[in-house]
Formats: C-alpha cells, structure tokens, sequence
C-alpha cells in the first residue's frame, strides 16, 4: 500500500465521520441495550449510568435461545463445508463435461426467494416431523452456506498451481487424498471465509426460523427477538440487549477476520 | 372401528375408551411407589399455551395453572404467545401436530379452530358447564357443541389521567362530541389528548367496536353512514392532532405505556391493564365507560374473555387431565380469584353477582359486561373475515388513503369476498 | 492426457460433486417444482388434518392476480428494488472511491464499514423501527432539535413515508456490500492508466469519465443485477419493521407469498404468489447471465 500521510489526515476525518454516521444504528443500539428497565420512551443519548439489567434479563429469557442458534450455525458449518469442499475441488480442478452446468445451476439457486423454499419444505417436513428440529434448520439454513462456499472454495482452488497437486498424483496419491491432504490445507483461507460467512447467515436466518418452528423446543434468537418485541413492551431495554447479543458474532467475527469477511464480500458475489 | 352411522355405539365406546384410561389411571395410580409412571402412561405433566406475555398477568395465570395441575395431580408447563402472533401458531401447530395439551383462546377465535376439527367437544370430559353467562356461552359453541370455557370475562373503557384533566381544566367526556373536545384541550408538546389500538390486527377491530355498535353499525353490513360515522370519529381525532398518527402500530399494550409515562391523557383499554397501572405509583387514573354519540344512549362494548380449550392430541390420558385442569379453572371459587387478580368478572352469572357484592367498584364492569356483545355472535365462523375488513378500513381511513365511506366499502368487500 | 500416472483404485470425479448437487437439488429444485405443483391446489386450514388439497387449475392465479392489492404489491416491489439499488450503489460507489485513496486508518475503517451487512436483519430492523419512531424515535428527536420539522415525520406511521423508511434501510443494509465490490473493481484498474491520464491534464471528472468508468462497467453490470436479484426478494426487513403497514403501504410481492402461506395458510395461493417472485426473478437472472457473459468476455 502506497501511503500519502501528510494529505492523508483530513481523509481519516471525513472517513470517520462517514463511517460514524453509517454506524449509528449500531451505537444506539448498545446504548439503548445500557438503558435502564421501564418503558424506553425517555431514553437519552448516552449511557451515563450503564444499566446491565437489560443484558440480566436478556441472558435469563433468552439465554436458551442463544444456544440454539450457536448449535445450528455451527451445524451449518460443518455441513455446508463438508458437502462444498469435495463439490468445489472437483469443479475447480476435474475437468468435467458436466461442470459448468452444475455452475450454473449454483448460479440459478441464488434466484431463489427463500420463501418458495420455505413453503415448499414446511409440508416436506411436516410430513418427515423435521419441523421444530434442529436438523431441519441446519439443512434449510445451508442453503444459503453451500452454494456460497462451493463458490469462493473453487475459485481458491483454482490458483493452487497444477504441479503441486501433479507431484502429489506422481506420489501416488488418490484424488480424495490429494483433496484432504494437500488441498484442502494449501486452502485454509477459503476455509475460514467459507466458514465465516455460512455461519452467519445461519446464525442470522429468520425466515426459516419463522416458518420452521412451531413451538419453543427449538427457538433460534432471531425469533426470540421478534416475538419479544411484541411480548415486552416494559423491557426495550432486555429487547435491544438481545439484539446485541446476537450481534456480537458479526461484531467479533469482523475484528478477527477483517481479511477474510473482505475476501469473502468480494468473492462470493461476482463470481 | 365404529362407524360413523352409529353414533351411539360410538359414544359408548368412547366412555367405555375413557373408562379404561381412568381404571388404568386408578391402577397404576394405587400401583405404589414404583415410580413406573411414564411408562404405563401416567401423565405428571401437562402443557398449556396462553397469550398473556405481559406481566404480572403472565405469572398470574401461572400460578393459577400450577394450583389447578396441583390439585388433579400434574404440573403444567406453562408457555405464552404474544396475541397477534397466536392463531398463525396454532394453526401452524394443529398442521404439524405440536398443539399444548391446554390451549388459551381469545372466545372469537374459537369457533374458527372449533372448525379446523383441533379442538376436543367438552362434553366428553364430564365437566359442569351450567351457569355461565350466555354471550361466552354463544361464544364458546361451534355446531351446537361447547369446546371451551372461560373463567372471566371483560370489556373495554375510557381510562383517563385525573391530574391531566384537573391541569386543562376538562370534565371526563360522555359523548363524542365532548371526547374531541377533551382530547384537543389536553394535548400539550410531546402529549397527545387520546390514545387507541389501531392497528392491523384483530385488537384495532375490537377497539374499534365499541365506536361502531353504540352508533348503531353492525358488521353484518359495514358500508353504512352509521359505521361511516364512528370511523370518522377516529380520522378527526387524528387529523386534530388529538391522536398521534402511531396508533397505527400500537397494541394495546404500547398504548398504555404511553398513558402510563403520560404521553397521552386518555387511552381506550381494557381492566386487565389496572395492575400495571397501579404499579405506576405517581400516576391517578380514573375509568369510565366509553363515549356514546348523543347523551344519555348506552354503549354497546365488545365481550372480551378468554376461553381455555383441549385441542387434540395423541393421549387421551392427557386430554382428560388438561379437561380436569381445565374444570378446576373454571369453577366458581378460581373464577373469583381470577377476576379479582385480572379485574375483569366472573362468567358465571351466580359467581358474578357474589363478586358484585364482595367488590363493590366493580358492579359498573358486571352490569357492563352483561350487555356486552360476543364478536361471533351473528356472524360465526365469518368474523374473522369482517373483523380483517374493518382493521383494514381503519389503516386506510387513518393513513388518509381513503374516506371512511370507501374504507368502508372496500371493508365489506373484504367481509364478504370467498 | 495423464492416464499413465494414475493410480488404479480412484473415485470417480462425480463422486465429489454429488453429494452437494443431491443438496442442492433437494434444497432448491425439489421446493421449486413442489411451489408449482401446490399453486395449483387449494389448500385452507383444514388440509393439513385431512390432507385433501384438491387441484383447481388456474384458480389461485386468477384470484391472486385480479386482488387489489396485487397490483399495488407489485408497484412497490419494484419500487423498493429500483431504489434501493440506485440508492446502494450511488452511495456505495462514492464510498468505494474515497476509500480508494490511501490516509492513514483506511483500512481499518473500510472493514468496519461492513457491520451493518453482517448484523442479522433482525437486530438493525428492530433498531432501526424504534429510531424511526414518529414520536419518540431519535430520528424525529433530531428533526425537532434543529427546527427542521416541529411536528416529526410520520416515517412508519404515513403510507409514503412507509416505503420510503423500509427503502432507506434496505439501503443502508446494502452500502457496504456495493463499496466493497466496486472497490474491488477499482483495485483492478492499472494505475498508469491514472498516471497517463494525468500527464494529458485531465481533472478528477475526466479522469473518471473516460478511465474509472469505462473500466469499470463491467463490475457494475454485475453489482446492479446482483443487487436487484436480492433485493426483489426481501421480506425480512419489511416484515420487521412496519410489517406490511400502514394499510398495506409496504406489501410486497414477498411479503403478500409469506402472508397467505403462513398467515391464512392459504398455501396455495401463497405458492402461486411466490411464483410471480420466481418469474421477477428469472427476468433478472437473464439479465445476471448477460451481464455475467459480458464481464467475462472483456
């Protein structure tokens, strides 16, 4: 990176005022989360005196629901990588009359609303009594997390140069072994990208939620939140803490990973 | 298998069906502390869905269902649902075969999940259903037969703020006229003279139905200058500037907390609200019945109540214990305590009149609540339909889309479309 | 080209894709027949108990699109698409530009200014219904401190106002992901190609006129058809903060399938309306594969 420090100041300003007007949602959000209990009509502008109580009663109502949404993002993970991975390693590197259908098919999902999906699969699984189960959400959820990895993995793939993967098939090794133990290592960022974005969009799905779940038994914190805000008119403040709460994997995901949430913004969108 | 021609070989093997269940109850029951329970079918808990999210009515109603479970033996699992979002959830629930086994309903949604087939007829339980006032009853009767009871029931009134009014120097408002009056003298900065549920839901309906009966509207024909008139009651409230344009998105709840941090100085709500408003410490509040169109007519209110129902399920062992709760709910003594906790009245007109004498501020509910008007009374299983009509008529008219007479109209198109 | 290395026991290639393709076709292809097949049956409430749901050709069609509120649905689905993109990518062009030029914090701040794209829906949707508040809301708090508007705008309460409130979130939610695409695009221009416009002494608009722009075009075609293909489909940010409301000002294509299937369980006619969004859909897909064609050819 080419720097230019000393005409570089007033940029930073004008940047962060930007980026503090794009993120005030965000600040109001915590703020409100600090406020104390009672109806939020009066709310002010800064949290002088922080009021965890919000966080107390987020965590007691809501704390299960947290816990759900962890074990069916993270579900999604494993899945979403495990079917994408081999998926991604064939389409990248075999070089298969079919493939660029199957692209193309990987192309035609992205048109999908979710709500067809959604209808279509709410009597599928009424039927397979997959409603209110957590693997009924894990699969409805990766299907935003598969096409997407399958995606950024093969284009990764791709740049790994031939001859290693030649020199390995010299060696003897099978394609599933050249896959596990020289691909798939030599791809660790997509991995990580992969992971991070099929996580969230689990973690933050609503829709399949909404039209999965029946009862209490298996509540991501999504709709937790949404039936919260009906529910609890004296408590915006445990709302908005919840509300926190379930952003603070993106949140803590964007510090650690800046790299690979930027890699994986550009990646899986233009190809 | 019976067939359905003999419907009394039917009957009979039911009982014969229940008997059986119960003598096994007995055995297994007498059995000793074997503690096999689960596995010859004794049921030790039970689960039930009502809609009361707010507090302290949420507790309430939980401790009067582990009282009841405690007294025929089982626990009750209570879970709750914000009102709105409960008949998608049931229905959602009956289609996938996950109903509680003891299911709170508002009594106008019954008869459309009495016709879905989700729910159980009372009959079979045994359970004393005698006395009860007779717009619950109507309420809770789908084809000539009871699938639910309730233990209260209520109506809705003018709640006002005492010093508000004193302040502006207003007399608590009896007519329409007057109530625009009031609302347009008592709104300040950042304080609003009147507040109601207007929103897209089945509460801005039933808000609004006080307005539309006491004018002589009626739902079976909703284009009429007389429900044209009520509606335009709401429009000038808003459009003065009386009503804030957010009662669009309140419920009933968001509208007594803006009464409550005293940003509106009168609100339309219901007596369960009292608890809450009586934890406000500094607030004064008064209640009166709602305005009527010309001095000295009386209002017609809506029947408010819930009814608790026994859907379908698998065990008919657990059926008969949500029955027996069900009873224990219903009978004359909790019915009291219920009312007393909830402020509403005892559905039992024997139990009512004992509650008049025990409480004498709320004989004005009791004989109100006498003359209130159950939703489904003319139209049935049709209300939805119309009640979806008239939510619509009122976001229109208020939005300032439409006119009232052709929110109306297009109501009625609603009320009547397939 | 390499059979004389391979080694004999060795899984087909198609091994590797077909558990995904399974998924996939599962996931997508299963619920996109089945959508069509339920659009043409009658489902009410009673249908899950009985099972019974009776094929009525074209009747659910015919009744979803001659509803008064199809028409309106509709007008605001394209409405919110057309102005969301313009508003995502404007904004998110400017952004991708000025980030473009390196000051110290840069990075940092670019990278942060992807928050509101990865924060679930439904924590900025409940956060931006409660801002947006017509009398307690910070929005109109602000409003009403610099005297702009004493009286507050009804943003979620006004039936204009409405779609223009879920519209302006939807915007805000897509900015980041248009500037981090288009800076991308704008990595990839050479830099001589600045230095020798520069040397020909043209300005900063000359400059982007004739080098930014025309190297550009093909990241953008794709950015805009990218964007309006999600973005026809969004349902969760209007169901969360105005539901639809007021008096329908907000029902879209999306929201209306959501509300007949799982609202009035009408699945069948909530199939068919979900069908009109596939065919929206499809119009842009062709245009994606166009645009997609275009950028890989250049």
């Amino acid at each position: 990176m080419k720097r230019a420090p000393n005409r570089g100041w007033p940029s930073t300003i004008v940047g962060i005022v930007l980026l503090a007007l794009m993120l005030f949602p965000v600040y109001w959000m915590v703020n409100a989360s600090l406020q104390p209990a009672g109806n939020l009509l009066r709310g002010d502008w800064f949290p002088f005196h922080p009021d965890f109580s919000g966080y107390r009663t987020a965590l007691r109502d809501q704390g299960g629901n947290l816990v759900t949404s962890l074990v069916v993002a993270l579900g999604s993970v494993v899945l979403s990588l495990s079917l994408a991975a081999p998926a991604a390693y064939a389409l990248a590197r075999f070089p298969l009359r079919g493939s660029n259908l199957v692209l193309l098919g990987i192309l035609i999902t992205q048109m999908v609303p979710s709500i067809v999906v959604a209808n279509a699969l709410y009597s599928a699984y009424n039927d397979l009594g997959l409603l209110n189960s957590y693997l009924g959400l894990i699969l409805a959820d990766s299907t935003a997390g598969v096409p997407f990895a399958i995606i950024v993995m093969r284009s990764f793939m791709r740049s790994i140069p031939r001859e290693i993967i030649e020199a390995a098939r010299v060696d003897g090794a099978g394609r599933l072994r050249v896959l596990t133990a020289v691909v798939l290592p030599m791809s660790a960022n997509a991995l990580i990208t992969a992971a991070l974005f099929t996580f969230l969009f689990a973690w933050s799905d609503f829709l399949f939620a909404l039209t999965l779940t029946t009862t209490q038994t298996v509540r991501p914190v999504t709709v937790g939140i949404y039936q919260y805000i009906g529910a609890s008119t004296d408590h915006w403040n445990a709302v908005m803490a919840t509300a926190v709460l379930a952003s603070a994997p993106a949140a803590v995901l964007l510090v650690l990973a800046q790299r690979h949430v930027a890699a994986g913004a550009a990646g899986g969108s233009v190809k | 298998m019976t067939s359905p021609a003999r419907p009394l070989a039917r009957r009979i093997s039911a009982r014969l069906g229940t008997g059986i269940v119960t003598l096994v109850l007995v055995a297994t029951g007498c059995g000793g502390p074997t503690g096999a329970g689960s596995a010859t079918g004794k049921v030790t808990s039970i689960t039930a869905l009502d809609y009361y999210t707010d507090e302290p009515e949420h507790t309430q109603w939980a401790e009067s269902l582990t009282a009841c479970g405690k007294s025929v033996g089982v626990t009750v699992q209570q879970t709750s649902m914000p009102g709105p979002s409960l008949i998608p959830k049931v229905l959602q629930q009956a289609s996938s075969r996950t109903l509680p086994d003891l299911l709170m309903l508002d009594n106008p949604d019954l008869q459309q999940i009495a016709q879905t087939g989700a729910l159980t007829p009372l009959d079979q339980y045994g359970i004393d259903s005698s006395g009860f006032a007779e717009g619950i009853r109507s309420a809770s009767t789908y084809q000539g037969k009871l699938y639910g009871l309730a233990p209260d029931v209520n109506t809705i009134a003018l709640f006002y703020n005492k010093d508000m009014l004193a302040e502006a120097g207003v007399a608590v408002p009896g007519t329409w006229q007057e109530l625009k009056a009031a609302a347009a003298e008592l709104t300040r900065p950042g304080r609003y003279g009147m507040a109601v549920d207007a929103n897209a839901t089945f509460e801005g309906t039933w808000q609004f139905l006080p307005f539309l009966w006491s004018n002589g509207g009626d739902e079976k024909q909703l284009d009429t200058p007389q429900a044209a008139q009520a509606l335009q009651l709401w429009v000038d409230l808003v459009k003065s500037g009386s009503m804030s344009t957010s009662v669009l998105n309140w419920n009933q709840a968001d509208v007594s907390d803006q009464f409550v941090a005293g940003r509106t100085a009168m609100m339309i709500n219901g007596p369960w609200r009292i608890p809450a408003l009586n934890q406000a410490t500094t607030l004064h509040w008064g209640v009166a019945t709602i305005p009527v169109p010309q001095a000295g007519q009386t209002p017609v209110t809506p029947l408010g109540g819930e009814v608790w129902t026994v859907p379908q399920s698998a065990s008919k062992a657990r059926q008969q214990k949500a029955a027996h709760v069900l009873a224990c709910l219903n009978d004359s003594t909790s019915m009291i305590a219920l009312a007393e906790q909830h402020f509403t009245v005892p559905s039992r007109s024997a139990a009512a009149a004992q509650y008049a004498e025990q409480d004498p501020s709320m004989a004005a509910f009791v004989t109100s609540v006498e003359a209130a008007r159950a939703r489904t009374s003319e139209l049935g299983v049709g209300w939805p339909r119309a009640a979806t009509g008239i939510y619509t008529a009122i976001q229109s008219a208020l939005t300032g889309e439409q006119t009232p007479e052709e929110a109306l109209k297009h109501a009625q198109q609603i009320a009547t479309s397939p | 080209m390499r059979s004389r290395s391979r080694p004999a026991p060795d899984p087909s290639p198609w091994l590797f894709i077909a558990p995904a393709a399974t998924y996939l076709l599962l996931f997508f292809g299963y619920p996109v027949v089945k959508n069509l097949v339920m659009s043409f049956q009658q489902y009410t409430i009673r249908t899950f108990y009985t099972g019974a749901a009776p094929f009525v050709g074209l009747r659910n069609y015919s009744t979803i699109l001659s509803s008064d509120l199809f028409s309106k649905a509709l007008l605001n689905t394209v409405l919110f698409t057309a102005a969301s993109i313009c508003g995502q990518f404007v904004i998110g062009l400017a952004l991708a530009l000025f980030f473009q030029r390196s000051f110290p914090l840069g990075r940092v701040l670019r990278s942060l200014l992807l928050l509101p794209w990865l924060l679930p829906l439904v924590a900025s949707g409940t956060t931006w219904r409660w801002m947006l508040d017509t009398d307690s809301g910070v929005v109109n708090d602000v409003l009403r401190h610099l005297h702009l508007l004493p009286s507050g705008v009804p943003w979620l309460t006004g039936t204009s106002q409405a779609l223009v409130s879920v519209t302006l979130i939807n915007i805000w939610v897509g900015i980041p992901f248009n500037t981090t695409i288009l800076y991308g695009g704008l990595q990839n221009i050479p830099t001589q190609l600045y230095e020798a416009a520069k040397l020909d002494g043209a300005g900063p608009v000359a400059t982007f006129r004739h080098v930014t722009w025309p190297l550009l075009r093909p990241v953008v075609s794709v950015v805009l058809v990218l964007g309006a293909v999600y973005t026809v489909k969004v349902l969760d940010i209007i169901l969360l903060v105005t539901g639809g409301g007021p008096a329908n000002a907000t029902e879209t294509i999306a929201t209306q399938s959501y509300e007949l299937s799982f609202q009035q369980f009408e699945f069948g006619r909530g199939a068919a309306m979900s069908n009109v969004l596939v065919v929206l859909s499809l119009v842009f897909a062709v245009g994606y594969l166009r645009a997609n064609r275009r950028a890989t050819s250049v």
